[in-house]
């Protein structure tokens, strides 16, 4: 996930280009005219199909570009604009979308032997375009290394140092990837089925960009076992927050969110407990609005969002939303998408999946 | 400094937004949940594990009687014990949650796919190594997964050396199978214990609320519920027939079939239809559609009838199953498949009120 504000919605219209701009209908046409910032959305369209979708400040569909299957998480590069929408694990395919609109979508395939985990991200000076992956018969996690200044060519891959990993950023430097071991085995012969609940090892990993090497791994404590964590982003002070999924009894109440920095021990937010009971120990995403030092988290388990913020742990707001999916930074807040086709104020005939990449200022 | 005010709740952006599309479906139906939900563990789920651990009981007797006899006979027996739990262990397979997944125990009872043959090599080079400690349901249970379950035992009864169970009696190669169903039979327990213990995981799906270890409410319970058929149904298509045979512009791969060699690979998906057809008719999950869905039912079911029809018919040979000449045939179960697994999650997920046909909540 991209936390770093891009190009604006005037510069956005600009590089877009005629060839882009010809191609909305006149009502898109006129949402991008309103459009004070833009995300990107996977979704499932009314007919079945999965696109990745291009969304104004308001939540209105601007432009969609078909995906051969269903996404998941994306990346996004605010120096060549271009946007990558990931399959969903155990999916084997990623897209680069250029919103622009001068380059027609790439479409890479993992490598033999693994799959993507549905997450990824560009170096900032989007050279390089890293993936969490499963080199699944070794039960190994991954993360693939793609040249982006060409074809997306494969050109190596570093461990992740744990099982099943899922989301991953990069430090605003460049020098560090940051890495959510979920700690869950899956292989594509099982589908989405978990193979390890009652032996998992959920981690998070600090790896040298440069080198692959391990810089910190920090795991999960004991009682805390089947705690997986998931999602990450990094605030204003470099300091990581991650968010969790809990495979433990439902009963329980595990800390959902928490946060790092390199060299320091994982210090979870202590949430109310009735705030705990409304993510449903199920964290979807989680976007950081560094100008305000605010954390977004959604749960489409719980039906809910919840912002905290960031220096203090405190929650500022909780909203009831059914089937919450994605989340980013918006102009107000935080922009919150549904499966249910929510996406701010605006509905539409679509189920937008589990996560939202902001690509313009804020 | 605080930004805005502390826990204002408000009401889903659903009653805000500017609609652009017709109004969201009516919620679920949750006074129907709990007999749903009574049916699915008590009619379904539990005897379903029951049969399959009776069954192994039966192959793991048949086995020691063809160990103590060698006979052809005894073989026969053997081989019929061994289909009949593969039919048993497919109709409850489909469920792929709960105790079944924990401890490895679903692995320990069938490891498939062997993508590259390890799984084979280990069981070959166990039964030429011939060592007596390897002749105990403790020995197996210890070793790989490849070598502890049915596909293990499928090779023993009908793989190359087969024929000499009727020359020896008691061979290394017959006492271990006998020690691999016995492991079948140990391991199905496990899974009947512990659905079978009152106050464990039956009562937890029975009664979701805040006492529940599984579900806090009835939608999550649903989900769940919902959740074994879609993925039970993406089961058959995705990881069963998609392993042999991907469509008719690519080349097939019979030997990756699951139960070729005995040519159960029909009767196993058949089965898993079956068990599927089980927990959506004995259940009664129909009943959680509102009266104005009822055709997504009658689509579901008509599905059901369909393929329970066709599956069985298909030739039993796979490697003559996937010939040109019959390719047609699996091509149709490629579409029948899919739709059925759209009805599903798709339809009835929507009909009832929940988009779960979209998102599990499983890891993502």
């Amino acid at each position: 996930m991209w936390n770093s504000s891009a190009i604006d919605r005037r510069s956005f219209v600009k590089a877009a280009g005629l060839t882009f701009l010809a191609t909305l209908q006149p009502r898109a046409l006129m949402a991008l005219e309103r459009a004070d910032a833009v995300y990107a959305s996977g979704m499932r369209t009314a007919n079945g199909t999965y696109a990745i979708a291009t969304v104004s400040e308001r939540g209105e569909i601007i432009d969609q570009v078909a995906l051969p299957a269903r996404a998941h998480g994306m990346a996004f590069s605010q120096k060549t604009g271009r946007t990558v929408a990931f399959a969903r694990r155990p999916g084997t395919y990623a897209m680069i979308f250029d919103p622009r609109g001068k380059n027609e979508p790439i479409t890479i395939a993992a490598a033999e032997g693994r799959h993507f985990y549905g997450h990824g991200a560009f170096s900032p000076d989007g050279r390089l375009l890293y993936a969490s992956e499963n080199a699944f018969d070794a039960n190994r996690g991954v993360i693939g290394l793609y040249d982006a200044t060409s074809r997306f060519e494969r050109i190596g891959e570093f461990e992740t140092y744990g099982v099943g990993p899922h989301d991953m950023t990069v430090s605003d430097d460049g020098r560090m990837l940051i890495v959510a071991n979920g700690g869950i085995e899956t292989h594509p012969d099982f589908g989405r089925t978990k193979l390890n609940l009652s032996s998992m090892q959920p981690s998070l990993t600090l790896i040298d960009a440069a080198t692959g090497s391990l810089i910190e791994k920090h795991s999960l404590p004991s009682q805390w076992a089947q705690l997986s964590t998931r999602h990450v982003d990094v605030d204003a002070s470099g300091r990581i927050w991650f968010a969790c999924q809990y495979e433990g009894h439902r009963n329980d109440l595990p800390p959902l969110v928490g946060s790092f920095a390199k060299g320091e021990d994982l210090r979870f937010v202590d949430l109310p407990e009735e705030t705990t009971r409304r993510l449903a120990n199920y964290v979807g995403a989680i976007a950081i609005k560094r100008a305000e030092g605010l954390v977004g988290v959604t749960s489409p388990k719980g039906g809910a969002s919840v912002t905290i913020d960031a220096r203090t742990g405190r929650v500022l707001r909780e909203e009831i939303v059914p089937d919450a999916a994605g989340i980013a930074a918006a102009k107000s807040g935080f922009a919150v998408s549904s499966y249910e086709g929510e996406f701010l104020s605006t509905r539409s005939d679509v189920a937008w999946d589990q996560h939202i990449v902001r690509i313009a200022a804020i | 400094m605080r930004l805005w005010q502390p826990l204002l709740l408000s009401l889903a952006l659903a009653t805000s937004a500017a609609a652009q599309t017709p109004a969201p479906q009516a919620g679920l139906n949750e006074e129907a949940v709990s007999a749903v939900m009574q049916r699915a563990v008590d009619e379904v789920i539990r005897p379903g594990y029951r049969n399959a651990q009776q069954s192994a009981a039966r192959l793991t007797t048949a086995m020691k009687d063809l160990c103590d006899d060698a006979t052809q006979q005894k073989l026969d027996k053997a081989r019929s014990a061994f289909d009949d739990t593969v039919r048993y262990w497919s109709v409850i397979e489909i469920v792929q949650t709960g105790p079944v997944i924990q401890d490895n125990l679903f692995e320990h009872i069938l490891f498939y796919p062997d993508r590259k043959g390890v799984g084979l090599k280990q069981v070959q080079a166990l039964i030429a190594k011939a060592d007596p400690k390897d002749t105990t349901v403790d020995a197996i249970a210890g070793k790989s997964v490849a070598l502890q379950g049915l596909t293990a035992l499928e090779y023993v009864l009908y793989g190359t050396g087969a024929e000499n169970l009727t020359t020896q009696k008691n061979s290394f190669r017959c006492l271990y199978g006998a020690a691999v169903a016995g492991n079948i039979q140990r391991e199905a327990g496990e899974v009947v214990a512990a659905w079978e213990k009152p106050d464990g995981v039956q009562a937890s799906w029975k009664h979701p609320g805040p006492q529940s270890a599984d579900f806090m409410d009835n939608k999550e319970a649903v989900t769940a519920l919902l959740g074994i058929l879609v993925h039970g149904a993406e089961t058959v298509r995705d990881q069963r027939l998609e392993q042999f045979y991907k469509g008719k512009d690519t080349t097939p791969r019979p030997h990756m079939a699951i139960y070729w060699r005995s040519k159960n690979t029909w009767k196993s998906m058949a089965a898993n239809l079956e068990g599927l057809r089980t927990l959506w008719q004995k259940a009664g999950m129909a009943e959680l559609l509102p009266a104005d869905k009822k055709p997504v039912a009658d689509a579901i079911d008509a599905s059901f009838k369909s393929l329970l029809e066709t599956v069985p018919k298909l030739n039993p040979d796979i490697e003559a199953a996937t010939s040109a000449a019959e390719k047609e045939k699996l091509d149709a179960l490629l579409v029948s498949t899919r739709e059925l697994i759209t009805k599903i999650s798709d339809d009835y997920g929507s009909a009832i009120g929940l988009s779960a046909g979209f998102s599990f909540s499983d890891g993502d």
